[in-house]
């Protein structure tokens, strides 16, 4: 573990403050819209770090030409990986809004406390 | 109160997280783990072996086939629930904002997408039959299929797009990315060979490769089409019930 390390995986480190602003609205923000947003850019910063693992630096997309050789493609794995995992969180924040658009014909609001009864400690 | 326990509680986490960033291999590398196992087996032998020169192509519809199989049935079983706790839509019938808004809308929006909508459904068909050779795919095109039709929703309202896009329409294609997956699939079965084999045996080379391209040409216009329908569905569904914000305001 080393401080260049460090700043040499940057995306890394950019992925994991994406993580924690993504957990800090979640367990903060009382609008269930604005949790959803939350789990979203969790999501994405999960997306990121893994598309970056198969990164090469300077290398090309994992497309072969007729009889090119390329040294430098990139990891074409995890990009397989996250097109299935942008389809579940899509499909999973669908399913959300839905069960929010519920929860307001309820409640005819989306604040957790009003939802609860009871004010909710921010 | 609880923001400062929230605040703390992701300080812990942020050490943790920059303590193993510091003991990851580094960004860039050629050699790191994740590219030295079953990677370059796939780049080597990828367009032989999967029969698409993009090695994503062949990784979702061949090596992982299974895998994009079961993806095609998630975002399938996410239809049937936002479904079962929305219902569909009424034809000709919405309780959308966008619908109850006295406001019509601008002729600027109308006229620009009038000549941007048909631009970029032929996009998403080029996207969709360009997955094999270059980039491009089956669940990108259709997320811009779907996207192109919620912009008509959104701009001619719920009735009219109902009208455009009738459920007996959408209703068969929904399934369908699954269906083309199966049918491929079962296809290689009557062959004698394995589910989802897409080499299949008993013909020539050449007419092997062309049959190879056209099922997987097959099955990502099902699941451009397909799933483009499903989310125009979903978002259908949820622009019916859309009006309970209206009705609390007008008290």
């Amino acid at each position: 573990m080393s401080f260049s390390r460090i700043v040499n995986n940057f995306n890394y480190v950019f992925s994991a403050l994406l993580f924690l602003m993504g957990l800090y609205t979640v367990a903060v923000k009382p609008n269930l819209i604005k949790k959803l947003i939350g789990l979203n850019i969790m999501e994405t910063s999960v997306f990121l770090l893994i598309v970056s693992l198969g990164m090469v630096g300077g290398g090309e997309a994992p497309i072969v030409e007729a009889g090119v050789k390329t040294a430098n493609i990139v990891n074409p794995i995890p990009q397989a990986l996250i097109l299935t995992g942008i389809v579940v969180a899509v499909s999973t924040t669908a399913v959300a809004l839905s069960l929010c658009i519920r929860i307001h014909q309820k409640y005819g609001t989306l604040e957790a406390g009003a939802i609860l009864g009871r004010e909710v400690d921010v | 109160m609880k923001k400062a326990l929230v605040l703390m509680a992701l300080a812990l986490i942020a050490v943790v997280f920059i303590y193993a960033i510091g003991k990851m291999p580094p960004m860039n590398g050629k050699d790191t783990p994740d590219k030295t196992h079953v990677v370059p087996r796939y780049l080597e032998k990828g367009e032989e072996e999967a029969g698409a020169r993009n090695i994503i192509t062949g990784i979702i519809l061949n090596y992982r086939g299974y895998d994009t199989m079961g993806e095609t049935t998630v975002i399938f079983s996410a239809l049937a629930a936002v479904i079962a706790l929305l219902d569909r839509e009424k034809r000709r019938r919405s309780r959308s904002s966008v619908d109850a808004s006295k406001v019509e809308t601008s002729t600027v929006v109308r006229t620009v997408a009038r000549f941007v909508l048909p631009v970029v459904v032929l996009f998403a068909v080029y996207t969709i039959l360009h997955g094999e050779p270059s980039a491009g795919g089956g669940f990108q095109g259709g997320a811009i299929i779907g996207a192109s039709i919620i912009i008509f929703a959104l701009v001619w309202g719920l009735p009219e797009a109902t009208d455009r896009m009738p459920l007996g329409a959408r209703l068969p294609l929904e399934s369908s990315a699954m269906l083309a997956f199966l049918a491929m699939g079962v296809i290689g079965l009557a062959y004698g060979v394995h589910f989802l084999t897409f080499i299949l045996p008993g013909l020539s080379a050449g007419v092997a490769e062309t049959v190879r391209s056209l099922m997987l040409t097959v099955i990502e216009a099902g699941i451009g089409v397909g799933g483009g329908i499903i989310f125009v569905s979903i978002v259908f569904a949820m622009m019916r019930e859309d009006r309970y914000e209206l009705q609390q305001d007008r008290k």
